[in-house]
Parts: structure tokens; sequence; C-alpha cells
């Protein structure tokens, strides 16, 4: 069975904290007080900070922006054969929140991309994260 | 060719790291020419901290080629796949393998993750070239290049297969301790002429700030078969950037970085020309770039920031005289701009 995309965030997210630490602190603070909620083929889950990176299985509760997306979109995005903004025009990504919060959301995962193509471990979660349904 | 290469292009991270590990990098650099294709290989050694805090050699191994469009791979592998011979003169990287050999050059890439695989003898036909310590942002790199070697093998991406014969290619080999991100950009091109019997083969480089409002040096090298015809040094030298090539990057590597790069702005120029003269020689080339790849590297400066290293195709006509020699020739260019 496919590790869940929650799951593999988690480990991505542990891994941040300990290989690059300094990149991990301006994804939390990126993320400030927002939270996060992400649908990936109906898997439920929420990202939040504070003193550290949590993701958090199940609804949100409170969420602040919410993305809608699936497994081989994340995958499209992140082999380059679409672009964020054709994603979200094309609906494979979708974004609800206020102005405020989608822009923080983007500007978080545009820090944790920054933090990941400089972690070492990070290669092999994507290719976990192949190794689900498409 | 004598045993030249063998003796002057080891390689140098074994020796230098040991010493000074914090910032140092080096690559063997490929380009090989075949009339409609490129290919672009790249071996690197990069000093990283490892998780535990220590610092490691980082190997990657870059396969690009040019067909229609860039396509290709970077592939990042642990240390303990890195494997440099006693001799110094052989980097195994997972199952590739890059062999200095006196006369020149075997390339094996093994990248079975990504469907590229091939064998490649870059025999030299012309002599190196040292540039020793040159200034980049803080640091310091040096490079030697061979302007022109014979290229011979095969190489298979995803199910194209492309065979080389008795093709054109060059070479440089790079080291030194800087930051990517640094207050540095470069512009690096190789000119070679579409066949083989043309004897005039070009190299270029030209070293700036970060925002390329100074150029901090530059230089046009040019050989004749195997011999250098004319150095022209930096104040010998003019160059111009006009317009913006209009077109997005064919590829980048590794693809997430497109996430954080954006999609279609391009700071490459529509062409690049370079005039030089110096005692009685005359050499005029223009570079008009037909497409590009980017390949992203994070700034060692800002964590908030990337490198991109545009690596163009196109055609280039070259005119002059050298000598009393006329040069007059249209052959393919491969010029790599990294703009900060």
């Amino acid at each position: 069975m496919a590790e869940h995309v929650s799951s593999l965030l988690r480990r991505s997210v542990g891994h941040l904290e300990d290989e690059v630490p300094d990149s991990y602190r301006l994804v939390l603070e990126a993320l400030g007080p927002l939270v996060v909620e992400v649908d990936v083929d109906g898997e439920l889950f929420a990202l939040r900070g504070g003193r550290r990176l949590e993701v958090a299985d199940g609804p949100a509760g409170v969420a602040g922006a919410r993305i809608t997306t699936s497994r081989a979109a994340i995958l499209d995005l992140l082999d380059a054969k679409v672009a964020l903004d054709e994603a979200v025009q094309a609906g494979t990504v979708g974004v609800q929140g206020s102005l405020d919060d989608v822009l923080r959301a983007h500007d978080t995962l545009l820090a944790y991309v920054h933090a990941a193509v400089r972690a070492p471990s990070q290669p092999g979660l994507l290719e976990a994260l192949r190794t689900g349904p498409p | 060719m004598t045993a030249v290469l063998a003796r002057s292009d080891f390689i140098r991270a074994p020796l230098l790291v040991a010493a000074r590990p914090a910032g140092f990098k080096e690559w063997y650099h490929f380009v090989v020419h075949r009339p409609g294709w490129r290919l672009l290989v790249n071996f690197s050694l990069t000093s990283e901290a490892s998780r535990a805090g220590s610092p490691q050699l980082t190997p990657r191994v870059i396969v690009i080629a040019h067909d229609q469009q860039w396509t290709g791979a970077i592939e990042r592998f642990d240390d303990s796949e890195l494997d440099v011979s006693a001799d110094l003169g052989v980097m195994t990287v997972g199952g590739n393998r890059m062999t200095v050999r006196p006369d020149g050059y075997r390339v094996v890439i093994d990248l079975p993750g990504h469907d590229v695989r091939g064998e490649l003898d870059l025999t030299s036909v012309s002599r190196p070239f040292a540039v020793n310590n040159q200034p980049v942002g803080d640091g310091r790199v040096s490079w030697l290049f061979v302007p022109r070697l014979r290229a011979d093998g095969w190489l298979r991406i995803g199910r194209q297969e492309i065979r080389l014969e008795g093709n054109v290619a060059y070479h440089d080999h790079n080291w030194g301790r800087f930051s990517w991100g640094g207050d540095f950009g470069w512009t690096w091109g190789t000119i070679l002429p579409s066949g083989p019997d043309d004897p005039w083969s070009l190299v270029f480089q030209q070293m700036t700030d970060r925002r390329r409002l100074r150029c901090l040096y530059q230089a046009l090298w040019v050989w004749r078969h195997d011999e250098p015809a004319a150095i022209f040094p930096p104040a010998a030298v003019q160059t111009g950037f006009r317009g913006m090539l209009g077109r997005a990057a064919d590829c980048t590597l590794p693809p997430p970085m497109r996430l954080v790069l954006g999609g279609e702005a391009s700071d490459v120029p529509e062409r690049i020309e370079i005039a030089a003269t110096r005692a009685g020689d005359v050499v005029h080339a223009e570079f008009r770039p037909q497409s590009y790849a980017r390949l992203a590297r994070p700034s060692e400066v800002h964590l908030d920031r990337s490198v991109v290293l545009c690596e163009t195709n196109g055609t280039a006509r070259v005119t002059g005289t050298i000598n009393g020699e006329n040069i007059d020739f249209v052959g393919a260019g491969v010029f790599e701009l990294l703009n900060g």
C-alpha cells in the first residue's frame, strides 16, 4: 500500500528540520499562524506552524487556506510538466481562502521548495511519492 | 596528442578538499556538436555539509541533449557512490565514469532512473589551455579547456539513440572555492565549425558582477588545428548582448525548481556579438541562441534564492583574419549564461 501523502510530508518536514534548519525556520516564518488544509485524492490533512511544523491527519477545523489536488497533479508539478499557475487554471490544483492567506500559503510553498532542494533526503521521498496510485 | 592531459587535467578534489573543504567545487564539462544535435555532459563534485554537519563531497551527473529541444536529467548521488582513483584520473559516480586518458577522455553514462545511457570517447585534437585563480564573487576558480576534441560513441535518451562518429566536441574542467549566488555572473561559449575539416575553434569567456553591470574579465581564444592562433585579452575584446530571446526554457533541471523559478521570462539574449582586435588580428563572432535549458542550483548566499545557468544552443557566424589567414565559417555554438 502506498504511503499517505500526509505521512510523506510529515517525514519531509522532519528531515528539513534536521538537515537544513535555517531553511526550515524560513518555512515556519512564511507559514506564520496560517493553517492550511490539504485534500489529496480525498486524503485530508492540515499543516500548521508555531514552534514546529506539524502535519495532522484529518480536517483542520479552522483553516485559513484550503488546497485540493491529487497525487498525480503534485507529481506533474514536481516533474515540471506543468507550472503552478497552469495547474491552478486547469483546476488540478484548487486553492481557497482569503487573498492574504492564499498568498501566505504560496510563500510557504516557495520556502518549502527552497528548503527541500537543499536537503539530501528529499529525492528519496519524491520516489516514495511516485510509488502511490497515479 | 601527448600525455599533457593526464598531467594537467587530473581530479583536484582529493588534494584540495582535504586541506580546506569549505566552498570547494569541481566539475568536468563536455559539449558534443553533431549536425542538428548537441549534447552536454557534466560530472561535478561539491563540498556540502552532511546530515551530521561534517563536510562531504556530493557528486552530481548532468546529461542534457538538444534535438528539437533540450531534454535530459540531473542526478545527485550519495558520497558513498563516489570513487576517485589513486592516480586522480578516474571519477566514478554510481554507474557513471569519467576517465582522463593521455589523449582525451572516456565518459560512461548510466542513469537508469532517467533512461539515459551512453559511452563517449573524446579524443583531443587541440592543445589544452589553463586559466588559474580567476575571481568569482568572494572566491576563485581555475579552469582548463580543450577547444576541440573528436567525439565517438553513442548515447541513448529514452527511445532515441544517437551515434557519434568523428563529431566535434569541447571540454572544460573547473575547480575552486566560491559560493553559488555570490556577486558574479558569467558567459562561457564554445564555437566550433560544422565540419571537422575547418581548422578553427573558438572559446569565449566573460566574467561580470551579478547584475552584469561590470565586466571583470573577458577573453577570446582562437585555435587553429591543434595550436593557439590568437588569444585576445580583455582590452582587445568588445562584447554586445542584443535583444532578448522570446521563448521559455525547453526544460528546467532539477524539475522541482520550476516551482520557484516560474516559467516564461528569459534573460537569454537574442544574439551575442564578440569583436576582437589585436596586433593586426581581427575576429568577429556572432552567436544567435535558438533555445535553452535551465540548470538551477540553490543559492549558497541566500536561502530563498536560486542560481540559474542557461545552457544555450545556436548558430555562430565567425569572420576575420589571423596571421594573414582568413576565417569565415558558420558553426555551432553552445553558450552558458549565469546571470546571478
